[in-house]
């Protein structure tokens, strides 16, 4: 390759540094990164047992045994996400090196972990495992589904308040430590988050391309496609299909992703009658480009722009769907949840204050964090009111 | 004589933008006697504007600032006035029109209800039949036919010529003894212009009203001022009397600005090697009774009412290696015409014939290899680059479809001479096109039509969203490049001095038909079309 | 405007029933599908009352029918315009006029219109407070922002407002109940309902009598509305303050308010009688996709403060996959939205004299 003057920098490093440049953002990005790293750490901050013990000289993690399939794969592919990041490819490179490596894991995964089966939280409070020469504990010595039947626990008690151990955020209608299944809870949201998301990015994208781009007939009946499920009130088709569909993790993801795609289509249907009309696109059809050069280097990159925009608004609205699913009582079941705690605040008669304000609390950090990043990103693409000082220029 | 009604000195303003501190106006004099028109002249970012805006405090407090000089109108020093001061002073003694009249009114309100408005502020006593009353007489005396009716009409209902007519109505609804007005007609087509000016000649001759009128068309300074000064970058260069100053410029940047006029460029001397028998050779472009029209739908279930007839039945032979204008007013259809040949838009009917190869009807994969025979090159510097591209990508990605150059070593060397032959940089290869310039941008457009060493190219409008200067720079790069390289150009364009300077050939448009057409000097001299000549009766000429 | 105007109803019925489809067919592929296990199944009933519901849903549907089948027969009952049915699901003649059949509720034993006549003014009653309440606060805030942009009012609530959208319903909800309606902090405020009992005999307006002061209804009303108004309002207008906010700069910078001021208006004036009614346009457009979330939100709010509107009705519904409800109350809610739609496109033509609609 010829060796070139670096250039100065491109139009997405720009707008990357103009968005940074608030301090809200800055609190966003660090609060989605904090339950990134609860996230995937979640066995490790939160668990019954010892994160490395010593007894009678044999050093053993019992951890890292009763890691489960989840568990492994989740850290496989972060550590991967990391790997691709600091290699120097072009975008769309690294994504697909991202996939295809998560994929591979996936495979290796189920292939090689077998964690055993049943997990009795009790044994870890027994003599094997306490008597040892010495032992470090994660921060946070409870199993989000430890219900703690030999400590005797009642269920429902306020931070603090049991003697005997402590349980910094109180525990639960089952007796669980709340904190822990917070932090195990970070993993569903964010992924709900980010795959119901991306359903609903797909689906939207395909129908507004397909609208933009052909226009006439197939963009009249989109139209009608996307007023329908604009119209119904997407939290009672949730509710339709969990209801009548039964209530699994995956399904929910699907059916969020499924219900909220047609903001997205109208934004990639927008962008694509703007962008069509654009000088360079013009240029680029009379100089005889070909139709996916057109589609993917011009016009694709300069309209994603309000799209993660929409994308980052949209995450926050999938959380929020799944929590208020949670609520009414059509959520996830045994795995933790913010939505289900927050349920079990007004359920008995006393107002059980900390099952409204921790997990509420989260998953309004988490919706504000995000909105945060979406509205500095916009901020950063639209100059309109930055500096206008009126004159004719 | 009492002194200038208006007399400006040492005036500075300076503004807040994006945390610098900008000398938009810096220590700026002149003065206005009474009665008498001054133009204010420059190019872009020269301040004039600012200057104009000063004078009535009508810049945002929280940006402009004016750390000295004063503004002496009838001897009162207007920078000294306090808020209810400048309020009397605005709209009723100086009163200031705007260059968009689209946007300078407001939609949601009768024209009317902003006429009124003007006087009733400044006269509280007047009732409302009373004003009604002087409305409808402000809006004769700007010459709006049907006065009456129009009272009650929205802006977006008038044309722009008329919505100009209406503000200036406004403005002198109470009869003030200066006007400002800040480009009025740069907006408007060249005919409408020629009847504005000619309307604001005859207010200043009934009322005795001052003008201060900013332009940076010196045809206009010629035709409306008698005072002229220039400005450049916050300065003032020069000032004096109009004849004088256009005829005898002293300074270097007004003899810089009046050399680039169209009509003073010199041009090459002009060796056509193979046009000389333009008649027995086959025209580079044949175009026969082309129909671009566009269907207005409406009802209940949308059935097409009529059709927007943009391109009317044309028939064209654009004769090889010449450079045809494409001339006409708004909405004639030049710009749809410019797009049908390269098959940018769809033709409703009729036949275009490139090197006697039909290019209508053709599919995409037919019609690639033709198009490397013609390119574009747009008007809008900010829109003709895709912004998300390095400019060396721009320019080799057509090549390399096209199969041009071997490798991409040799692209890049191609692509480098591209660049220097518009005259930039070869290492400009490696930048975005935000870090150019205007005229910067549009050479990299021209560049870019160039890539694919095409016979024929399309200027649509390229320099008329430019300063005078980047203009004539960019027009003689266009004689040059058609010089090398034998190209046949279609110059779409407003400017008739620049039709004059550059073509060979003249064509004339007017509602999607041709007018006129034929060589140049036969044309602009000779008009034969009463539209053309019209058209060219309302250009406003330096020699006056 | 007539064209326009029956443009947009002969529209409205393709989606409306695209709405039906897609909530038929949800249920219509969930396992069990739409026999008569599932719908009679896991309810504690006895054995003649499972009888009597197959009966019904016999009747109406034919429950050995293929489901578009099965649809297109609940539709034929829902339209005004169809086939006439005998009480044994005998196809009669086409009548224009036959009314529409909404079919009985199982889970409540009563028709649904009945049922529908009852919930919708609850939840209409409390949609149609919250928005003036709504609007009014957001174009309050947004102007104040505008007019003093950068100072500190501007800056805090711009950042408040962000959060306070970002405040999950229910944890609004949630919180102003355990707080302020609560015995163990500040009973304030009723904890459910949206009416006392004794509200029925109550006289209409406040006034004193021998007792002391007596509530009256409306004052009463009023009281048990507030803290769900509250809860369904904050978060639409968080994002109206800062949509007003948005258009009111850039009308204060447009020209036509420069040209305003060179006229000689002071700056207030060329707020109130310029700018003012400009920047309410986007606003007025953006009011039409209000309608959507406030029926959501109502279906939250109705949850937490026990208020028997459509919202908690539609709750109920699902749960109970009671299918005549479930699909009345979906073309219900897409109607009003539709509505709601159309009532704001007039709303814009009224205001701005730019849009003529052929």
């Amino acid at each position: 390759m010829t060796e070139h003057a670096v250039s100065r920098e491109s139009f997405a490093a720009r707008i990357w540094r103009k968005t940074l440049d608030g301090a809200g953002v800055k609190v966003g990005l660090a609060w989605v990164a904090l339950l990134v790293f609860a996230a995937v750490f979640a066995p490790f901050l939160a668990n019954s047992m010892p994160l490395l013990m010593s007894k009678n000289g044999v050093i053993s993690a019992p951890v890292l045994q009763y890691l489960s399939i989840e568990d492994t794969w989740v850290l496989a592919t972060f550590f991967i996400a990391l790997a691709v990041y600091r290699l120097r490819l072009s975008t769309a490179k690294r994504i697909l090196l991202f996939l295809l490596g998560s994929a591979l894991a996936a495979v290796l995964v189920n292939l090689f972990v077998k964690p055993p089966v049943l997990v009795i939280y009790d044994d870890f409070r027994s003599p094997a495992y306490t008597e040892a020469d010495w032992r470090i504990m994660p921060p946070i010595p409870y199993a989000p589904t430890d219900y703690l039947r030999d400590l005797g626990s009642k269920g429902l008690e306020a931070p603090l308040a049991t003697e005997g151990h402590t349980h910094l955020m109180g525990t639960e209608e089952n007796g669980a430590d709340v904190l822990s299944r917070m932090i195990h809870a970070c993993r569903i949201s964010l992924s709900i988050g980010l795959i119901a998301s991306g359903i609903a990015l797909l689906i939207g994208v395909i129908v507004g391309g397909l609208m933009g781009y052909f226009s006439g007939i197939v963009d009249m009946l989109g139209m009608r496609l996307v007023e329908i499920f604009e119209d119904i009130p997407t939290l009672f088709l949730l509710l339709t299909f969990v209801a009548f569909f039964g209530r699994s993790l995956y399904m929910m993801m699907v059916i969020i992703g499924v219900t909220g795609w047609s903001g997205y289509a109208r934004y990639v249907r927008t962008e694509f009658l703007k962008l069509r009309k654009q000088d360079y696109v013009q240029a680029a059809v009379a100089s005889g480009l070909p139709l996916s050069s057109i589609l993917f280097r011009h016009m694709l990159p300069n309209g994603v722009a309000p799209l993660l925009v929409a994308v980052s608004f949209g995450v926050a609205g999938a959380i929020l769907s799944e929590a208020t699913l949670s609520f009414l009582g059509l959520g996830v079941v045994d795995a933790p949840s913010w939505g289900q705690m927050l349920d079990q605040a007004v359920k008995s008669s006393t107002f059980n204050w900390w099952m409204a304000v921790f997990p509420g609390g989260a998953i309004f950090m988490t919706v504000f964090a995000y909105n945060l990043i979406g509205e500095a990103f916009r901020d950063a693409i639209d100059p309109k009111l930055s500096s206008k000082a009126g004159v004719n220029r | 004589m009492s002194g200038p009604l208006l007399e400006v000195r040492n005036l500075r303003t300076y503004l807040q933008a994006d945390g610098r501190e900008v000398r938009a106006v810096d220590d700026v004099s002149f003065s206005i006697p009474k009665g008498e028109t001054f133009c204010l002249v420059g190019e872009s970012g020269s301040g004039k504007s600012v200057s104009a805006l000063s004078v009535i405090r009508l810049l945002p407090q929280d940006v402009a600032s004016h750390p000295s000089g004063e503004i002496l109108f009838n001897g009162r020093d207007l920078l000294k006035l306090d808020d209810p001061g400048i309020r009397a002073v605005r709209g009723s003694q100086i009163a200031m029109i705007f260059q968009e009249p689209m946007t300078s009114l407001n939609p949601v309100l009768t024209i009317g209800e902003q006429i009124t408005e003007a006087l009733q502020l400044h006269r509280p006593e007047m009732s409302d039949a009373e004003a009604e009353q002087r409305t409808i007489m402000a809006l004769e005396q700007v010459q709006m036919p049907q006065a009456s009716r129009r009272f009650r009409d929205y802006p977006h209902q008038l044309s722009g010529g008329q919505r100009q007519r209406v503000m200036i109505a406004m403005a002198l609804a109470c009869e003030p003894q200066l006007l400002i007005a800040d480009e009025p007609t740069t907006a408007l087509d060249v005919t409408v212009q020629a009847e504005i000016l000619r309307l604001m000649r005859k207010l200043q001759d009934d009322t005795g009203m001052s003008m201060l009128f900013i332009t940076h068309d010196f045809g206009v300074v010629a035709q409306m001022a008698q005072w002229v000064g220039v400005m450049q970058q916050g300065k003032m260069v020069e000032v004096g009397p109009c004849s004088e100053v256009l005829r005898n410029p002293r300074h270097s940047y007004t003899q810089q600005l009046l050399a680039a006029l169209p009509e003073n460029l010199v041009k090459p001397a002009s060796v056509r090697p193979h046009s000389q028998n333009a008649t027995d050779q086959t025209p580079l472009l044949q175009i026969r009774d082309l129909k671009v029209w566009f269907p207005i739908k409406k009802g209940l279930l949308r059935r097409t009412v009529d059709y927007v007839r943009a391109v009317d039945e044309v028939s064209l032979d654009i004769p090889q290696g010449q450079i045809v204008a494409l001339v006409g007013e708004s909405g004639c259809g030049k710009t749809t015409l410019g797009r049908a040949v390269l098959q940018l838009e769809s033709p409703t009917s009729g036949s275009i014939q490139i090197q006697g190869q039909e290019l209508t009807g053709l599919s995409a994969r037919e019609l690639r290899p033709l198009r490397r025979k013609m390119q574009i090159a747009f008007q809008d510097p900010q829109s003709s680059l895709n912004p998300r591209l390095l400019i060396e990508t721009t320019l080799t990605e057509p090549m390399k479809v096209h199969g041009i150059g071997a490798n991409h070593e040799q692209r890049i060397e191609l692509a480098g001479l591209l660049l220097e032959s518009v005259q930039l940089k070869r290492d400009f290869l490696w930048r975005y096109p935000h870090e150019f310039s205007g005229g910067q941008r549009q050479r990299i457009g021209l560049a870019r039509a160039l890539t694919l060493n095409p016979e024929f190219i399309v200027c649509d409008e390229i320099t008329s969203a430019l300063d005078v200067s980047v203009q004539a720079e960019i027009l003689q790069l266009l004689l040059s490049i058609r010089q090398q390289r034998n190209l046949t150009l279609l110059f779409i364009t407003h400017n008739i001095g620049v039709v004059e300077y550059l073509s060979d050939r003249t064509v004339v448009m007017y509602k999607g038909k041709i007018v006129e057409q034929g060589e140049t000097a036969q044309v602009c001299g000779h008009p034969q079309h009463p539209y053309t000549q019209k058209l060219l009766e309302a250009v406003p000429r330096l020699s006056l | 405007m007539l064209t326009y105007l029956l443009r947009r109803l002969l529209l409205m019925i393709p989606t409306l029933l695209g709405i039906t489809i897609v909530v038929f067919t949800v249920m219509a592929m969930s396992p069990g599908g739409i026999s008569a296990q599932t719908l009679v199944g896991g309810m504690d009933m006895k054995p003649q009352e499972k009888q009597a519901l197959l009966e019904y849903y016999n009747k109406r549907y034919g429950l050995d029918q293929p489901a578009p089948v099965q649809y297109l027969r609940w539709l034929n009952n829902v339209s005004p315009i169809g086939f006439v049915t005998d009480e044994h699901g005998k196809r009669g003649e086409f009548s224009f006029n036959k009314g529409m059949d909404l079919g009985t509720s199982f889970q409540y034993g009563r028709p649904v219109s009945d049922i529908l006549a009852e919930r919708i003014p609850i939840t209409l009653l409390l949609n149609l407070v919250t928005i003036p309440f709504t609007y009014l606060i957001a174009i309050m805030v947004g102007m104040k922002s505008a007019t003093h942009r950068g100072s500190v009012f501007d800056v805090g609530t711009s950042m408040s407002m962000l959060a306070l959208w970002s405040i999950p319903t229910m944890l609004a909800g949630v919180l102003l109940l355990g707080f302020f309606a609560n015995v163990q902090h500040f009973h304030w405020f009723p904890t459910a309902g949206i009416s006392s009992r004794e509200a029925q005999d109550m006289p209409f307006l406040p006034h004193w009598d021998e007792a002391g002061f007596v509530r009256g209804f409306l004052l009463d009303r009023v009281w048990h509305l507030v803290l769900p108004v509250i809860c369904l309002s904050y978060g639409s207008f968080a994002a109206l303050a800062k949509l007003t906010r948005t258009s009111i700069l850039e009308n204060l910078h447009s020209d036509y308010a420069r040209t305003a001021r060179a006229k000689g208006l002071a700056e207030n004036d060329v707020l109130w009688k310029h700018v003012f009614r400009n920047s309410l346009l986007p606003l007025i457009t953006i009011s039409a996709g209000l309608l959507p979330s406030l029926l959501a939100g109502s279906l939250i709010v109705e949850n937490i403060f026990s208020i028997n509107g459509m919202g908690q009705l539609a709750v109920e519904a699902v749960k109970g996959r009671d299918r005549e409800l479930v699909l009345s109350i979906t073309w219900v809610s897409g109607f009003l939205t539709l509505i709601g739609y159309l009532i704001a496109d007039f709303c814009y033509t009224l205001a701005d004299p730019r849009v003529s609609y052929d």
